[in-house]
């Protein structure tokens, strides 16, 4: 795994999701703790304004001369100035009690009020009332709230710090899980560069505790896997191509360079430039076949589409490879199965290609007195074709891959033929919503193809496909009405 | 000598195969613009029209032939085009064309193509009876008869024979065959039309008959009268 770069972690989605949820907590908390704070804070100095009342209740009844006896005796007994008590006259001069001077102005009598007095040099916080008497004396009750005042500070101190903590936890946290996911995604990120230059049989790393990422990197995965068999047989097709073409060519140029060497006579002249033409016919109809199979396999050629019977192309096929077969000594037969007939949207030309291109391999692999089956199926409403023969079969493990451009098994090598016939039939397969299978006939090889699509439902996308193609010049379909 | 228009930007291709159907004995006109090319098709008489399916300009292939049949010009077109047959073939002969040839092309098969375009179009087929040497055919019964012999035919041989009789002294190609006698459109590489011409050719000379049938090399097939 790569180093975690710690500019990259505010922007990784986990930092940025436990940044969230701090952010919500935090405030939660901060209510919270709020609430509690105003709460407890209330209660102390309520429960000290009651005090201070029910200690001016008590006293309101006394003349100042009590008053004054009473506070004189108090005084001493509190030499700290926790409860202070004192008399003023009616112009707020201190008559008894504790030393207290009033704050300028004078609050208003019987409303709890703060203030401060100096006691032992320090600036010491009181709440008292003051109460007027009858005879015009002020009377103060107070109390030193001190005390309430460092524990609703240290309440404050110990939510901030608790805050605090929790921030860096969070923070913490929210650094740490981005950092792995951080991780998690240059580890794919690395695998993904990897891929992207050249190696495609590097896969991503599934993480241990991955989870919705290890279903996405599954995914991609599956996905490297098909583009990776894809570009082998591409690559595959490529070297096939340049080999199946190099050899013709090569031929082609030293037989023309012979002739240039030797100078011949003209009848030998006209030899070479036979040969030579015969080379460019080859090498003409393997391009032709290859830009046809891609052309088909784009699915490009829908124009000639359309709504056809299988049984007379099939028919067809036979009646045109009859002859090859015979000469061969093969026996070429029609089997159609009953109610094989029905129609589908399809192009005559290619299928009949296609089909050809089956018979055509199978009476070639096919020893003489074999035979070569053909066959219109119906399984339900499903329509297919089939072609058997007698020959050797296909190895299992080559199945799919005669398919391929230029492919040839192995021992057939230097059978006549380009490689491209199978290609085309997948391709026409294909185009056509055939399924192509190649199955062990016990013994030989069975072909079949079935059509996906339920037989009268043609899928005539092309308005062109319904059209009557009788204008244009012989159409078999016409023909076989 | 019959006068052919060919319309085709690339003028080596153009002259190659102006080249190719003066050998062939017709008489060759080149126009090199789509727009050049039409006002020949229509101000001159020509027996046929080679036309290129992509020309450059405004005016492309099936456009020219689009204007033509409009001014209801019958002169037979054959269709050149390197789009490989695909729907362009339908549609080029949707479009009013004749013929449709995919490039690369053999030479063989343009000028044969081109003759059966041109006698198509300047004789109209009423006969009931074809005939080339001691070769007979009653196009109504059906009936063959060489030297007086009758010839048992399937009905594909038949079509065979009766396509290159039609065409007898003219080249004809396997793909134009196969086109013909089996209503299929593609270039079917393999030599069985060769052995559904031997198996005619052997059914005509079972009499001990000079040879009639004569394969042209590397391209097809021409019927002649036997010496």
């Amino acid at each position: 795994m790569s180093s975690v770069r710690l500019s990259d972690i505010p922007r990784t989605t986990g930092f940025r999701l436990a940044l969230l949820f701090l952010g919500l907590g935090g405030a939660g908390a901060a209510i919270l703790f709020g609430f509690l704070y105003v709460q407890t804070a209330g209660f102390l100095a309520r429960d000290v304004d009651n005090g201070l009342a029910r200690e001016i209740r008590v006293r309101a009844a006394m003349n100042a001369t009590e008053l004054a006896r009473l506070m004189n005796d108090r005084a001493p007994l509190d030499p700290d100035n926790m409860r202070p008590f004192a008399l003023f006259d009616r112009a707020a001069n201190w008559m008894a009690g504790s030393r207290v001077t009033l704050p300028e102005p004078l609050p208003s009598p019987d409303q709890p009020f703060d203030f401060t007095l100096a006691h032992e040099g320090k600036a010491m916080p009181y709440r008292g009332v003051l109460h007027r008497l009858d005879t015009g004396e002020f009377f103060l009750a107070a109390e030193d709230v001190g005390p309430i005042q460092h524990f609703r500070h240290l309440l404050a101190a110990a939510m901030l710090s608790g805050g605090l903590v929790v921030l860096m936890i969070g923070l913490a946290g929210g650094m740490i899980v981005g950092a792995a996911a951080l991780g998690r995604i240059d580890g794919v990120a690395l695998a993904i560069e990897r891929i992207i230059n050249g190696n495609l049989s590097e896969r991503l790393p599934l993480t241990r505790k991955g989870g919705d990422l290890n279903r996405l990197i599954r995914v991609v995965n599956r996905m490297v896997d098909e583009i990776e068999r894809l570009m082998n047989e591409v690559k595959g097709v490529t070297d096939n191509i340049a080999h199946d073409l190099r050899t013709p060519l090569t031929r082609l140029l030293a037989g023309l360079e012979r002739v240039r060497r030797r100078d011949p006579a003209s009848e030998e002249y006209a030899d070479a430039i036979d040969d030579a033409i015969v080379e460019t016919r080859g090498l003409l109809a393997t391009f032709n076949a290859l830009l046809r199979i891609a052309e088909i396999e784009a699915g490009a050629r829908r124009a000639g589409f359309k709504t056809l019977d299988l049984q007379p192309v099939i028919t067809d096929v036979a009646d045109f490879y009859e002859p090859m077969a015979e000469r061969k000594g093969v026996s070429l037969v029609v089997d159609n199965e009953p109610a094989s007939d029905g129609l589908l949207a399809g192009d005559p030309s290619l299928l009949f290609e296609a089909i050809g291109n089956l018979v055509d391999n199978a009476i070639k692999f096919t020893p003489p007195g074999g035979q070569v089956a053909l066959r219109a199926l119906r399984r339900g409403d499903h329509l297919g074709i089939e072609v058997s023969d007698t020959g050797p079969g296909i190895p299992e493990e080559e199945r799919v891959a005669v398919l391929r451009r230029f492919h040839r098994v192995d021992k057939c090598r230097n059978a006549p033929g380009s490689g491209l016939g199978l290609s085309l039939v997948a391709a026409v397969a294909k185009l056509h919503g055939f399924d192509l299978a190649i199955e062990d006939a016990q013994p030989g090889c069975r072909v079949t193809l079935w059509h996906a699509d339920i037989p009268g439902e043609d899928r005539r996308s092309d308005p062109q496909d319904s059209a009557p193609a009788d204008e244009t010049p012989p159409e078999p379909v016409a023909r076989l009405a | 000598m019959a006068r052919v228009l060919v319309i085709e930007d690339d003028r080596r291709t153009a002259a190659e195969i102006a080249a190719a159907l003066g050998d062939h004995g017709f008489d060759v006109e080149c126009a090199y613009t789509g727009r050049d090319g039409l006002l020949r098709a229509t101000a001159e008489k020509y027996d046929a029209i080679v036309l290129d399916r992509m020309l450059p300009g405004d005016l492309d292939g099936l456009g020219i032939l689009a204007t033509l049949r409009t001014i209801r010009t019958e002169t037979p077109v054959l269709i050149l085009s390197a789009l490989s047959a695909v729907d362009e073939r339908v549609r080029g002969l949707r479009a009013g064309g004749d013929d449709y040839l995919t490039k690369p092309f053999e030479s063989v098969e343009l000028t044969a193509r081109l003759d059966v375009l041109i006698r198509r179009h300047s004789m109209p087929q009423q006969e009931t009876t074809l005939r080339v040497g001691d070769l007979q055919v009653d196009l109504l019964t059906r009936e063959l008869r060489r030297a007086g012999r009758m010839v048992e035919l399937l009905p594909r041989e038949y079509r065979l024979l009766e396509y290159l009789m039609r065409h007898a002294g003219r080249v004809v190609t396997r793909t134009m065959l196969f086109e013909e006698v089996w209503g299929y459109h593609y270039d079917p590489q393999t030599n069985v039309i060769d052995v559904h011409i031997g198996r005619l050719r052997r059914k005509l000379e079972e009499g001990g008959e000079p040879q009639m049938i004569h394969t042209v090399r590397g391209s097809g097939y021409v019927l002649r009268a036997a010496e």
